[in-house]
């Protein structure tokens, strides 16, 4: 673990805390308290933008766990959010209670995963890329095609999470519900990175012929980071649909999927704090492009319809820009930039 | 790469200019509003960068230029619209954001645009209480049960096809039972009309010989053609877009096929005739409003504005859109009361509205939201919509967002 010069542990259980010495663990405390403060001073916009990019962390986590550390590329992800938001739509119309329902609502999709996870003990690489690219399109078909539990092209309503009589029916409210399921997932992934079963992830990405003769049971853990994967991504689509209220099969396509993995590549593969700030990035860029849109309205029209009908095209270029000029994605200059100041002023 | 914390003089001076600019800017916006004019807010939800910007541009130039003209004209005394467009390029997730953000912003009525950001919106906006016309036209959204503040002014996709194939049986056929198909997009778009239509079509008497499905994307046909072609249809509904229309009229021609298309109002627009000139004549297309060249008060307003600029019938239905939401702000008004469920009664109060001819009268009812019950037939010939008829289904209560 990359520490500043003379901190040193005693103990093991030291070393393998996620927040190591005074400094981090103020500096983590004081970010939580102003998000945890935030929807009192921002209005229901912001709010609303701060709990879809609670739902794009869990999902961009858990899509970590399958890509980043066990290298097992997904162009399904989309498909199992959506999974998991029908789960939950479905649950909910019969009746299960919404912490139960999303409990359901992520071993459905868990289950789903794993059926899906079966053919990467054989395929890898772009092989495996189209055979999840093909769940993709057998559950955005079952999505549209199974009328008795989806709603089929109707699509469906759900209702407002309730916990224990209190309905969580306000942005703010969300927030903190949202909130508490993306530190939730932020952590299950951090310490999984940690586990027996982090470390045969991580082992099967680097090489999977040495992690077999290791004693890494392939099939096993694949299905397994499928399944974790899954699960999670249920979890966040069921946090969807009941944030939206309404569901149809047009928001879980492959676009979904493209967006969550440009989230852990701009990021930064393999890394939980870098999956965060990928869906930051990401859920932020178009809104971020909308204000520079209207910003320039008034100086440059010409810039800003350019702007606008670029705005799909930016979505790509940063992308691009990003694997040529920053591979390692946003948790590397995270990285650079606390070196920095660790070393300032001195240079090296 | 580091910057030092210090306040220089021209940070501070370009901080005191700022402040001045907004000061002044604020001062500028209540300026405007001090002399009894009411700002009334309404959100316009486009797509202008995505999948569907070919027509989601016109659509939302509609929208924008009604808005223009209704606060030049004082259409609505002593109130000016105050219309915030928001590009979501055809992304839910950005139009959910949108919304939240018109709303802080004082939002009291919505322009929306397709299918997955109204029904991702149908709940907020029924919670919100905030009245939203769509260009989604799925027939779910016009029962108030469902959708309470939800409305159209187009007929909706089944009452649509319904209205052709009455139109048809009783004007084109040449036999009794005549062959039909069906050709959609395994979409919820395709799929929205599909069983409404099949019904109406064996009710009417049709014979139905074959259903085959065309994404939106595809660059060939053929294969769903020759499945028809053996059953020989002398109908064939495709429910598409203008791109996907071409392709399946231009793999017809190929292949001999007599069957006449029909679409529906995202089907066939007046690209069809630079996509497909020669393969699309004799087709039909659907419309819910008047073409450009038609004649209409609303047509020659819109030709004003526009300089004599060929516009598109999605331009013309965004027009209509934009004015009946201004009838019912008007009315609102009137009773002094510009609130969202004030503009929904008023949208309900309306009754054979007639939106300057650009679409068949509009009524609204509290228990249903159905704008109408009339479809518009037109040929296309030598890249121009020929009228062929209006049918007029009666107002039946089953088929009530259906």
């Amino acid at each position: 673990m990359q520490t500043k010069c003379g901190v040193f542990f005693e103990s093991y259980r030291e070393e393998a805390r996620l927040l190591v010495g005074g400094f981090q663990k103020t500096r983590f405390a004081a970010f939580l308290l102003v998000l945890l403060a935030s929807p009192w001073f921002l209005n229901n916009y912001h709010v609303s933008v701060l709990i879809l990019i609670n739902i794009a962390v869990i999902a961009a986590v858990s899509l970590n766990i399958l890509t980043g550390a066990c290298g097992q590329i997904s162009l399904g992800h989309g498909a199992f959010v959506g999974v998991g938001a029908y789960a939950a739509a479905y649950f909910s119309f019969q009746g299960v209670p919404f912490l139960p329902g999303l409990l359901l609502a992520g071993i459905v999709a868990a289950v789903a995963g794993a059926c899906f996870g079966i053919p990467s003990l054989r395929l890898k690489g772009i092989y495996l890329a189209i055979s999840t690219l093909a769940a993709q399109l057998i559950l955005e078909y079952v999505f549209l095609h199974w009328e008795a539990v989806t709603g089929g092209s109707n699509g469906m309503p759900v209702d407002s999470p309730s916990v224990l009589g209190f309905v969580f029916d306000t942005d703010r409210s969300m927030f903190y519900l949202t909130l508490i399921f993306a530190v939730l997932a932020v952590l299950a992934a951090s310490n999984v990175m940690r586990t027996r079963f982090g470390r045969a992830f991580v082992a099967i990405r680097d090489h999977h012929l040495s992690a077999e003769i290791v004693g890494v049971d392939l099939f096993r853990y694949k299905l397994v980071a499928f399944a974790l994967s899954s699960f999670m991504a249920g979890v966040a689509g069921a946090l969807w649909a009941h944030y939206t209220m309404y569901i149809t099969p047009e928001p879980f396509g492959i676009t979904l999927s493209i967006s969550y993995l440009a989230m852990i590549i701009i990021g930064g593969l393999g890394s939980v704090q870098g999956a965060v700030f990928g869906a930051i990035f990401i859920t932020i860029l178009p809104e971020a492009l909308g204000y520079l849109a209207d910003g320039l309205s008034g100086a440059f029209p010409e810039v800003s319809s350019y702007l606008l009908a670029a705005k799909e095209g930016v979505f790509g270029l940063v992308l691009v820009l990003f694997l040529i000029f920053e591979p390692e994605g946003l948790n590397h200059r995270w990285r650079l930039f606390k070196a920095y100041w660790k070393l300032y002023p001195f240079a090296h | 790469m580091h910057s030092t914390t210090i306040s220089r003089p021209t940070d501070v001076l370009q901080r005191a200019i700022l402040t001045a600019a907004l000061v002044a800017l604020a001062l500028f916006l209540g300026a405007a509003t001090a002399h009894g004019e009411t700002v009334v807010k309404i959100g316009v939800i486009s797509d202008l960068s995505g999948p569907t910007s070919t027509v989601g541009v016109p659509y939302g130039e509609g929208v924008m230029d009604a808005v223009k003209y209704i606060n030049e004209s004082g259409f609505i005394p002593d109130v000016t619209i105050d219309a915030m467009q928001v590009d979501y390029a055809y992304n839910v997730q950005q139009a959910l954001s949108a919304y939240k953000k018109f709303k802080s912003q004082g939002m009291v009525a919505l322009q929306g645009w397709g299918s997955g950001d109204t029904e991702a919106l149908v709940s907020f906006v029924a919670r919100d209480e905030i009245p939203v016309i769509s260009a989604s036209y799925s027939a779910h959204l016009t029962d108030p049960e469902k959708a309470p503040y939800n409305f159209f002014v187009a007929a909706d996709y089944s009452t649509q096809l319904r209205g052709a194939l009455k139109y048809i049986k009783e004007n084109l056929a040449t036999t009794d039972a005549p062959k039909i198909a069906f050709i959609y997009p395994d979409n919820p778009y395709g799929l929205a009309p599909i069983a409404a239509g099949k019904e109406y079509a064996e009710e009417l008497g049709f014979d139905i010989v074959g259903e085959e499905n065309v994404s939106l994307k595809a660059m060939d046909a053929t294969t769903q053609l020759l499945a028809l072609q053996k059953a020989e249809p002398e109908f064939i509904w495709i429910g598409g877009t203008t791109p996907s229309t071409a392709v399946i009229m231009k793999d017809a021609a190929k292949l001999g096929m007599k069957a006449t298309f029909f679409t529906d109002i995202w089907g066939a627009d007046e690209n069809i005739f630079k996509l497909a000139p020669e393969a699309s004549t004799g087709n039909i297309s659907l419309q819910t409003s008047v073409t450009y060249d038609d004649d209409s008060e609303g047509n020659t307003l819109i030709r004003k504005l526009t300089n004599d600029q060929h516009k598109m019938v999605h331009y013309i239905r965004g027009f209509a859109s934009m004015y009946v939401m201004a009838e019912a702000i008007r009315r609102a008004a009137e009773q002094g009361d510009i609130t969202g469920p004030a503009i929904k009664d008023a949208l309900e109060s309306l009754r054979d509205f007639d939106p300057l001819g650009l679409t068949p009268p509009i009524s609204f009812f509290p228990d249903d939201h159905r704008p109408n019950m009339a479809v518009t037939l037109y040929r296309l010939e030598d890249g121009k919509f020929v009228t062929l008829g209006t049918e007029t289904l009666e107002r039946k209560k089953e088929w009530l967002g259906k």
